[in-house]
């Protein structure tokens, strides 16, 4: 049991060092395919953040003019109360201008040409509104009524941008999703003919060894082996690069606190789920792809 | 120990390389196959350790049907079978010890078999002294016998040569041919395919001819004709 053992990991290390680009060639292309599917997890994960902010938050925000007198604004506060149905008014929520100045500092840092544009004085107040009612057409309904009323600036559903979110992230997730199956059949062709070719130069050795009754197994394990550790280095790669870009990602938009894209940040014990599956499809993709090529070349 | 009944292989859609072939071998024979290149010998050793399967008839090993047994069965029944080439197939990058160590690592034999068998056949076959050398270092003789150490090193019942004198010289052929008798004489039994008539001639064992896959002479201590 330890020969065959130590037979089928000195093979495997011989055969590595004779296909040095081939293997190269194979470790990169599932490394980056494993790499696109890795971040589909983390984007999606991250999307999912920002979308389970918004839900169990504000829905609806009414944005007063800068110009409205006290009057025009109790009005409104009144017109809010006045729906215990439809709306939360214990989280209701009134955020003056210096307050709303102070948020829009950090909703903007990204984009300080708009923020020059704000000063304390002309920007809006706002309502923020927590619906009670699950019922978006409700709100919307509620929502309308306000915009003919003196003193409002503006009416905002978070359920827009909802929807913007929700369709950036399908389109993000179906394009990442196919260009990483792609690139995956790639990586899976490469590691098949890597072990076409290791199999080519072996031929003496493998008709020897069928002519003295080695197994189909015995032979296969060597190759089985060569492949699935081409697929786990590139596990191990594109672990290493999904480390490095969810790092970076997260350094960007630590700068961003307390905004929506603060949201966007993947924590660490959801990034080793994704590593370990990525490290599972890698082996399980290289040991398949080797396991079906050799048994192709193998034929008693 | 082996028995072909109404043996037919034909090769895509050529005339047949065996046809209709019948005979028996005992355990402990020594069997020549002869007859003029493409008359089917070579084909009739292929058939007996399931490296072709026919299309008609039957093949009976050490009393199996061996094209009845599955494939996972195959490697088994070749670690009964020993085989010999023209040209020797030894694996260049390795030693004569690794060459005929390697027949028995990959049937999974332990080390301490390994250091103990391999060591004893090439005392038979001569080469004790050149255990560390690589098969280009040798000459065509000592190859051939290197080939021959690798099959019996794991005691087959069978052997299987063939044209193992093929690329040697007269004087080298005897010696190979010498060493198969002695293989013989331990009771393996021996089939070899040749169309060397002096050897034929020389040993005056059974003889079975071939021509065009027909088997035309079946005939004990027999000569090439």
């Amino acid at each position: 049991m330890i020969a065959r053992i130590s037979y089928a990991f000195r093979e495997t290390w011989a055969s590595l060092k004779r296909n040095v680009t081939l293997t190269m060639a194979a470790v990169i292309t599932s490394a980056v395919s494993l790499l696109l599917v890795g971040s589909t997890f983390l984007i999606q994960r991250a999307f999912d953040n920002l979308l389970t902010r918004w839900k169990g938050d504000v829905e609806l925000i009414v944005y007063v003019r800068s110009d409205a007198d006290p009057n025009q604004i109790q009005v409104i506060e009144d017109a809010l109360k006045s729906q215990p149905s439809i709306i939360d008014v214990t989280k209701l929520r009134y955020l003056d201008q210096a307050e709303s100045y102070a948020e829009a500092q950090k909703l903007f840092a990204g984009d300080p040409g708009t923020l020059r544009l704000l000063t304390p004085e002309n920007i809006p107040s706002q309502f923020k509104v927590v619906p009670i009612s699950q019922d978006s057409n409700l709100i919307r309904e509620l929502g309308e009524q306000f915009r003919g009323l003196a003193g409002v600036r503006e009416v905002a559903y978070a359920q827009d941008v909802f929807d913007v979110v929700a369709r950036v992230s399908q389109f993000i997730r179906i394009a990442t999703t196919a260009m990483s199956i792609v690139l995956l059949v790639v990586a899976v062709g490469l590691i098949w003919n890597t072990i076409r070719t290791a199999m080519f130069a072996r031929r003496r050795e493998i008709e020897v060894m069928k002519l003295v009754g080695a197994t189909n197994w015995f032979i296969r394990i060597p190759f089985m082996l060569e492949g699935l550790l081409q697929g786990l280095i590139g596990g191990v790669l594109s672990c290493l690069g999904l480390w490095g870009l969810n790092s970076a990602w997260s350094g960007a938009v630590a700068d961003f606190n307390d905004t929506e894209l603060a949201a966007l940040v993947v924590t660490d014990g959801y990034m080793r789920f994704v590593m370990i599956i990525l490290l599972g499809i890698g082996a399980i993709a290289g040991a398949v792809g080797s396991g079906i090529a050799a048994s192709r070349f193998l034929d008693v | 120990m082996i028995r072909l009944e109404n043996v037919t292989k034909t090769y895509g859609t050529e005339i047949p390389a065996v046809r209709d072939a019948s005979f028996e071998i005992a355990k402990g024979e020594f069997v020549f196959m002869v007859g003029p290149s493409g008359s089917g010998k070579s084909t009739l050793l292929r058939l007996m350790n399931r490296q072709e399967q026919p299309e008609r008839g039957e093949v009976w090993v050490a009393g199996k049907d061996i094209n009845a047994m599955a494939d996972s069965k195959v490697p088994y029944l070749r670690r009964n079978i020993g085989n010999i080439f023209q040209d020797y197939k030894l694996l260049l990058n390795k030693t004569v010890f690794e060459n005929v160590a390697f027949a028995l690592e990959v049937i999974g034999r332990p080390k301490h078999v390994i250091r103990q068998q391999v060591p004893a056949v090439l005392d038979l076959v001569g080469l004790s002294d050149k255990e560390d050398r690589f098969p280009h270092q040798l000459s065509g003789g000592e190859q051939q016998r290197v080939s021959i150490a690798r099959a019996f090193v794991n005691r087959p019942l069978i052997l299987l040569a063939d044209e193992p004198t093929g690329n040697l010289d007269p004087a080298t052929g005897e010696g190979i041919m010498r060493l198969l008798d002695r293989i013989n004489n331990t009771g393996t039994t021996v089939v070899m395919a040749t169309h060397d008539q002096r050897i034929v001639n020389m040993m005056r064992r059974r003889v079975v001819q071939l021509d065009r896959g027909v088997i035309v002479r079946d005939q004990e201590r027999g000569v090439y004709d």
